[in-house]
């Protein structure tokens, strides 16, 4: 048995701390359902990072989804695209014939500024905060591979401008390179322009058996796993091998390879993120992702555009909520939908989610997910 | 088992503050840890068994001394850390990896010797570059 997307739906993205969880979530879950062209499901599979117990519960009662198994996943910014991999896995094996995917995540109720690090996580308690995570990637990689500063600014360049043809962008204003460069330091060498900004959103995906309809996306293959142990013997930065494990899977389950992808959504929390994935994730080799960038290779229009959404850069980060907005755009992407971003003639469509913040391991978990074909 | 009773009262108190741990000598820092008796895995944090290949585990006192693997410096405000802060990953020899604070803005070359000099009165480890100051 396969699975297909039925639907997908998802609220504007950004500051709107006005909005409770139930009010973004039910805008989320009845345009899954519109789009689907269902009311009601066997299932509810929600995620949510930092919200609080019954978060999918309240926005699920409002939107008239009561009586079925509803379970929560947290697995850190991988949370939702976790609950979409289940939910293909429940629909698989026969378990349910149609389950609702749910992302919920009102951040600027719980943060006045960025993230604040776990004080229970050793390296959370010494100060390492998400952006110094991935600042240490870059490090890690400027020291294995060599890395132009600029190359990284016009990746936040090139998804910014992505994320311009976006409506539902919390960020959908151009920048250029010189902005990029000259905005504030917040850990060298991550400006502000290219770190992505923490967002309220709710997104919602209906996942069902086949049913012979035209506009359902098949899923053509996934993979889920956490980080190994990373300690004293890594070489590699954080992360990289993780994604790259997690992607060797889901080819392998897909039966397709990475050069025969139309279009890539990947995390670009911030922009050493998305450099490091697509070497992961095999567009190129070890070192060339840089290059991927200047040569137009990921931008619309290139061979194979990276973020068409605007990336996590410009639509912004709400954690629980990150993973199905990816699988939304390449669900709009795939059926010729996406507007004036669209990636001419896009068959197959790939999302990689990187959930992180657990000093000691090469990630909380990763998604790699597969549609179309 | 009472063995294993103990093992759980010292991890309860051992685990209140997650950080690595040094103990500072006649001048001299050690960062106090443990290490595998079969494998010789070393870790910064008290374990029931070892993560890679379960053995029992023994305290281990670790060298200041390694290299730094990476580094950055933090310009964001972060509860209990004052802006500007740099940090490095610092992989101690023969011992576990370690994430550090360092002086100054500048952080700490990828590649070159550091050393724990260090606690700060809020529990960070404190390292120094060993290079010369370039004239
Ligand atoms: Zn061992």
């Amino acid at each position: 048995m396969s699975a297909v997307v039925y639907g997908v739906g998802t609220t504007k993205f950004g500051r709107q701390p006005g909005r409770s969880g139930s009010s973004l979530g039910q805008e989320a879950i009845l345009e899954a359902l519109g789009d689907a062209g269902v009311d009601s499901v066997d299932a509810v599979y929600a995620g949510t990072v930092f919200g609080a117990p019954g978060t999918a519960q309240r926005a699920l009662q409002d939107a008239g989804i009561t009586a079925v198994p509803v379970l929560t996943f947290e697995n850190a910014c991988a949370t939702s695209s976790t609950a979409f991999h289940e939910a293909r896995h429940a629909v698989m094996s026969g378990r349910y014939e149609r389950v609702l995917c749910l992302g919920i995540e009102t951040m600027t109720s719980s943060f006045d500024g960025p993230i604040t690090p776990e004080v229970t996580d050793s390296e959370g308690r010494a100060g390492l905060a998400l952006p110094g995570v991935y600042a240490l990637v870059a490090s890690r990689y400027a020291y294995l591979h060599g890395l132009d500063t600029k190359a990284l600014a016009q990746l936040a360049v090139k998804n910014r401008r992505h994320g311009s043809f976006n409506p539902r962008a919390q960020h959908g204003k151009e920048v250029t390179l010189e902005e990029v460069l000259a905005s504030r330091m917040v850990a060298d060498p991550l400006t502000l322009y290219q770190c992505c900004d923490i967002s309220d959103a709710a997104t919602a995906a209906v996942v069902g058996v086949p049913r012979g309809n035209d506009r359902d996306v098949r899923i053509a293959g996934s993979a889920l796993r956490s980080g190994r142990l990373w300690d004293h013997r890594s070489t590699q930065p954080w992360g990289y091998e993780l994604m790259g494990e997690v992607a060797a899977a889901a080819w392998e389950d897909a039966g397709i390879g990475p050069e025969e992808i139309d279009l890539f959504e990947v995390h670009d929390a911030f922009t050493i993120g998305e450099l490091t994935a697509t070497e992961a994730l095999g567009l190129t080799a070890p070192g060339g992702g840089a290059d991927l960038v200047l040569s137009g290779h990921t931008a619309l229009g290139g061979r194979q555009p990276v973020n068409p959404s605007g990336g996590l850069l410009s639509r912004g980060h709400p954690l629980g909520a990150t993973g199905l907005a990816q699988i939304a755009e390449a669900v709009w992407q795939l059926r010729g939908d996406a507007g004036g971003r669209q990636v001419e003639g896009a068959r197959v469509a790939a999302v990689e989610t990187m959930g992180g913040g657990t000093a000691g391991i090469d990630g909380n978990g990763c998604v790699v997910v597969v549609l179309g074909g | 088992m009472p063995q294993r009773e103990n093992e759980v009262e010292s991890m309860s108190s051992a685990t209140a503050d997650p950080r690595p741990r040094a103990v500072v000598s006649g001048g001299a820092v050690t960062v106090a840890g443990w290490r595998c008796r079969d494998c010789a895995h070393p870790m910064t944090h008290e374990v029931l068994r070892c993560p890679v290949c379960r053995g029992g585990t023994g305290a281990a006192a670790f060298s200041p001394q390694g290299e730094v693997f990476a580094s950055t410096c933090l310009r964001i405000r972060v509860p209990g850390h004052e802006p500007p802060f740099a940090m490095a990953y610092l992989l101690l020899d023969d011992g576990p990896r370690v994430l550090v604070h360092t002086e100054g803005e500048q952080p700490l070359r990828v590649g070159s010797r550091a050393v724990i000099t260090s606690i700060t009165a809020d529990g960070d480890l404190v390292a120094a570059g060993c290079e010369q100051e370039e004239s």
